[in-house]
């Protein structure tokens, strides 16, 4: 495929800082002996235009930890950046907007506004932000996710694959500085699952996104450039470049 | 499953609170119009016994075309053995002269006489019963807003307008007697009363036993000693039968309150019914669920039954509860208006309790019955599917079938009823029609809620940016839903508008009829419409050069036609600018020997122009006049058989004056004018001054006095339909948690939120109230067309906006509570439910 000179300039964004990093975060949910320690002091950082998969045992923290990094949950303690701007000490209002702008999310399920077209749902977070659609990229993206003949249809009128297409070309029309993915092909077979994360991988390649991903399946990690296992709060162990057997003789020494 | 019902039952107590809320509102209505009619008829009757046990037995007038008892009865009876004391009761009128000079009020002040000894039923407050024939009592309201006190001396002139002077020598209590409380009383001996008053006879002639003689045997001999002259009754039955006339009046007040309370039911229940659709919908995992483990269809359907008796019963009461505040708020509300209603605390009648319980439970169930039947229908796999199914909505043909049958069957009755024209029957049948187009609107509900929010959110949207773009696709992304619960408010704005179309064109009608046919600036009337004055007050008139022209009118009743009826026949002095209209011929023609006849009059009498009419006059017996020219009678101010002035002499004699007319010069100040005619006037003192501006701003008063109270009784349908707009939002808020989430998540900040929830309840409010503002307009036309002819239509295009827009409002209000929920629930916790 070719990049557009729009799509180029975005990739040349520069590969130099960290999207997002995070220092000795912690999260407590619940006070006294009903205390919940999500998060023990986890330092990382998330390159620019790589694609980060977050792995570990149920409950290890995954998603709090993702929650934390995207501004939807506060933190109890360390500092979140987001490219240059520290989230924690920010309201409501500021997290928001900075979501609105910097921000897009794919979930594992009801991802889209059953009310509105697939059309809509993409164009979704730049109607809320009051920013026009760029219309190349929209093109670019509709055809990355190849979504180019459903774009009139709802979510009910759509696959589950097909939904979460449409739900990784609407993280995608944003150009946010990161996309958070939890478990986004958890509900999916695995061709549409291996559709979906071919998209991410095209995106984070071809257009510069940057792409941080909760899973728990090994093949989808190994669609990623790197891999982070997290267990009871803490970070463990990484792998770059991995293979789902790579994945898989970690996770399995990390229950062991 | 009874414990599995009652376990979610209290799981979810507020949003059972909420939905017994509209029952609550609607039972407590009902039962405090029973508490405080109840309230008032308990208290009435007990007045009224303890006024008759005074009296042991009443003597009341025996025929009905001679309403008095005759004066020589009273000696006859005295007679009797066994009579301890019997006094006559004289009524009548006599004109109590204020400190201006003219008689106190527009009706002329009620005379009574207050016997002594133990037959006295009045309470005299203060001061002392009058004794002799120069001393009166007035009643304790009267005194103070006309500003006498005992010791003075007021003036009150007797049945020849003659004046009379008394010294207040106390002040009495009317207490339930509505009328004396109207009117105003001065109470006199039983001799002076009869003088004043002119009364032949007596209202009743009251008697006390003597000692050891029963009631019941006095009643027998009293009765035999006056024969058929008159009825005899014991004190007790005669009391019995007042309270019983008094209940007719009471009835009336529970009837009229009684259908706003049916209203307010009826949208209850249109509230309920949408509820437990909601409840059901949302709860399909759950019933699902159910039927997986093995509940049979019955089973579920029984729970949802159970879950509506629940919370029928709970509501009911606690209506009940309101009920019995609500009567002792009105009692107490009446109480400070200054209306005489005799209370010993509030009375909840086991009628009230068993009305209650009974109509909010069969309502609640019987809404709940339809949304229990769809519960059944839900499979045991729904409780495997992940994804909650968007309830898409298909125009079935039976329901268009159906609502066109309905709606074409309304519009035929109602077309039919304003060709028939005016009538008590064109009336009802409007209405009617009324009730089943509304049936077929409900029907066709669903249907009309996409184009509607449309209409309602056309606004919205360009205003409210993707919030409001959003809330405009929630409000008709469940037509079924979204129409049930503006329906409910379309009742109540349908009503109101209803209303407010018949006041306004009633208002504009009557000021045109008023302008055509009254082209008069004063009146001047005799106090209460009944009696003349002197022609001298005419001749000052036309002396002052304010006025343009005077018209002064006479009239007396007199036999007419060939059956003798009796008919109010007149004249007027003419006078130039004044010339009545007449529908066929014409008053040009009205010379000597010929009649003007009223359109009703002409159709009893069967005449019309050219047709000769008997008339049987005291001066000039019999004579046959040529009808020449008909006019409408209704709100016509000449007699309805009228014959020239100089006739009316000849026929009658010289006849005092009954009414006059007077005109503006043009350019003469308004107050000028009204002094110059004050001053006319003001040596007759039962002469009142009435202008036209006055006449038509006391009937704006009234119309407007009843449009308040008919809306405030309405008000009680439209905050239930509120309620029903805060309960279906609430309920959509919750089920669309994940997705308020997602929006959080993609950067919708927590005002656009709220903001979008607002606009969503707004454009529900809109298109309820279009559709009430509709209707209302279209039935409030068709009603004023049955009622009268000639009816000017007047759309209060004013009240009609307010309405659309305040029931906008409404809604929004209605969602401010679900949107601040909605608004604060953590993104993180929204996101891992459901
Ligand atoms: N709102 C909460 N209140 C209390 N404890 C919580 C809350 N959310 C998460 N936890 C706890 O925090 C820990 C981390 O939870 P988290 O959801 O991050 O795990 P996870 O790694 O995403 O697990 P999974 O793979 O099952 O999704 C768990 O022990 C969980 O019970
Ligand atoms: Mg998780």
């Amino acid at each position: 495929m070719t990049i557009t000179g729009e799509v180029g300039a975005w990739n040349a964004r520069g590969n130099s800082a960290p999207a997002v990093v995070a220092r000795g975060l912690t999260k407590v949910y619940g006070q006294g002996d009903a205390a919940v320690h999500a998060l023990r002091g986890v330092d990382i950082a998330f390159a620019t235009g790589a694609f980060t998969a977050i792995m570990g045992p149920s409950g290890s923290g995954k998603s709090t930890l993702m929650h934390c990094l995207a501004g939807l949950d506060t933190v109890t303690g360390g500092q979140v950046h987001i490219g240059d701007v520290e989230l924690t000490g920010l309201n409501d209002k500021q997290l928001t907007l900075l979501r609105r702008e910097r921000i897009g999310f794919i979930f594992q399920a009801f991802n889209l506004l059953p009310t509105l077209t697939a059309e809509q749902n993409i164009r979704l977070p730049l109607e809320i932000s009051g920013r026009q659609a760029d219309q190349v990229l929209f093109d670019r993206v509709v055809e990355t996710v190849g979504l180019r003949d459903r774009l009139a249809h709802r979510p009910t009128e759509l696959s589950g694959g097909q939904q979460q297409r449409v739900a990784v070309a609407r993280a995608l029309i944003s150009k946010p500085q990161v996309i958070f993915a939890d478990e986004p092909t958890g509900n999916l077979d695995s061709r549409s699952g291996a559709e979906v994360l071919s998209f991410l991988r095209t995106s984070v390649r071809e257009l510069g996104q940057t792409i941080v991903m909760v899973t728990h399946d090994p093949v989808a990690a190994a669609y990623a450039d790197r891999v982070v296992f997290l267990r009871d709060g803490l970070l463990v162990d990484e792998l770059v470049q991995p293979t789902p057997q790579s994945v898989l003789d970690t996770l399995m020494k990390l229950e062991a | 499953m009874l414990k599995t019902t009652l376990a979610g039952l209290r799981a979810h107590k507020l949003r059972l609170l909420l939905t017994s809320l509209a029952i609550t509102l609607g039972v407590g209505f009902i039962a405090g119009t029973f508490v405080l009619t109840d309230t008032i008829e308990a208290g009435f009757s007990r007045k009224f016994a303890a006024a008759a046990d005074k009296i042991d037995v009443a003597v009341l007038p025996g025929k009905k075309d001679e309403p008095i008892v005759p004066r020589d009865l009273l000696e006859k009876i005295r007679a009797v053995e066994g009579v301890a004391d019997a006094q006559g009761v004289v009524r009548g009128s006599a004109p109590l002269i204020g400190k201006d000079g003219k008689a106190v009020g527009d009706y002329p002040t009620a005379a009574v006489s207050i016997p002594r000894g133990r037959l006295n039923r009045t309470e005299i407050t203060s001061g002392t019963a009058p004794a002799k024939p120069a001393e009166a009592v007035l009643d304790a309201n009267t005194a103070k807003t006309r500003g006498f006190a005992i010791g003075d001396t007021i003036t009150v002139l007797d049945s020849e307008n003659a004046k009379h002077e008394f010294t207040l020598v106390g002040l009495f209590d009317v207490g339930i007697d509505q009328e004396l409380a109207y009117y105003g009383a001065v109470g006199f001996t039983v001799e002076t009363a009869t003088e004043m008053t002119g009364e032949k006879g007596f209202q009743e002639i009251d008697v006390a036993a003597a000692e050891g003689v029963s009631a019941e045997t006095l009643r027998g001999s009293v009765a035999a000693a006056v024969g058929s002259a008159a009825e005899v009754k014991t004190g007790k039955s005669h009391a019995a039968d007042l309270a019983k006339a008094n209940g007719a009046d009471t009835k009336i007040l529970t009837l009229g309150l009684l259908l706003f309370g049916f209203v307010a039911m009826f949208v209850a229940a249109l509230v309920i019914y949408n509820t437990f659709n909601i409840l059901v919908a949302q709860r399909t995992r759950e019933m699902a669920l159910l039927r997986c483990i093995g509940a049979t269809r019955k089973q579920v359907f029984g729970s949802v039954v159970l879950e509506s008796a629940v919370v029928g019963l709970l509501s009911s009461v606690l209506g009940l509860l309101t009920g019995l505040g609500l009567g002792a708020g009105a009692l107490a509300l009446l109480g400070r208006t200054g209306l005489e209603v005799p209370t010993d605390g509030v009375a909840l009648a086991p009628r009230t309790i068993a009305v209650g319980m009974v109509l909010g439970v069969v309502v609640t169930v019987v809404a709940a019955l339809l949304p229990a039947r769809a519960a059944t229908r839900v499979a045991p796999i729904a409780a495997l599917r992940s994804q909650v199914e968007e309830h898409t909505f298909r125009t079935g043909v039976l329901r268009m079938v159906f609502a066109g049958l309905f709606l074409a069957a309304g519009a035929g009755v109602t077309a039919f009823a304003v060709a028939t024209g005016p009538g008590e029957a064109s009336l009802f049948m409007s209405m009617a029609g009324g009730a089943v187009t509304f049936l077929g609107v409900l029907i066709l509900g669903p249907v009309m809620v996409k184009p509607l929010s449309a209409v309602a959110g056309w606004v919205p949207r360009r205003l409210f940016g993707v919030p409001g773009k959003l809330a405009v696709d929630n409000s008709r992304r469940n037509p079924k839903r979204s129409a049930t619960t503006t329906v409910a408010l379309t009742v109540g704005v349908t009503l109101m508008t209803l209303i407010s179309v018949l006041t306004s064109t009633m208002r504009t009608t009557y000021g045109a009829k008023l302008d055509e046919q009254f082209p008069v600036d004063y009146m001047v009337q005799v106090q209460g419409d009944e009696g003349s004055f002197p022609r001298a007050l005419a001749e000052d008139l036309r002396t002052r050069p304010e006025l343009a022209s005077v018209v002064a009118l006479r009239r007396t009743d007199a036999k007419a036609g060939a059956q003798g009826a009796e008919f109010e026949v007149g004249t007027f002095t003419p006078a130039a600018g004044f010339s009545p209209e007449a529908t066929t011929g014409s008053f040009g023609d009205l010379k000597a020997g010929t009649v003007a006849v009223g359109d009703e009059a002409a159709k009893a009498l069967g005449v019309k122009v050219g047709d000769a009419l008997p008339l049987t006059t005291t001066e000039g017996g019999e004579v046959r006049l040529t009808v020449v020219a008909l006019f409408p009678q209704a709100n016509a101010l000449i007699p309805e058989v009228t014959v020239p002035h100089g006739d009316f002499d000849r026929y009658f004699g010289a006849l005092d004056d009954g009414a006059i007319f007077a005109n503006v010069k043009d350019g003469v100040a308004e107050e000028n004018a009204r002094k110059a005619v004050e001053a006319a006037a003001q040596p007759y003192p039962t002469a009142m001054v009435i202008s036209s501006t006055e006449l038509r701003g006391e009937f704006d008063e009234a119309l407007d006095m009843m449009l308040m109270i008919i809306t405030g009784l309405l008000g009680l349908a439209v905050l239930i339909s509120l309620l029903g707009i805060a309960n279906t939002l609430s309920l959509s808020v919750h089920e669309r948690t994940r997705e308020s989430a997602l929006l959080r998540a993609l950067g919708l900040t927590r005002p656009q939120l709220r903001r979008m929830l607002s606009v969503e309840a707004l454009v529900l409010g809109v298109i309820g109230a279009l559709v009430g503002v509709v209707l209302g307009t279209v039935f409030g036309w068709a009603a004023t067309n049955t009622m009268t002819t000639g009816v000017i239509f007047q759309l209060p295009v004013v009240q009609v906006v307010a309405f659309v827009a305040l029931s906008g409002l409404a809604g929004v209000v209605a969602a401010v509570l679900p949107a601040r929920r909605a608004a604060r629930a953590s993104i993180v916790d929204s996101l891992a439910t459901g």
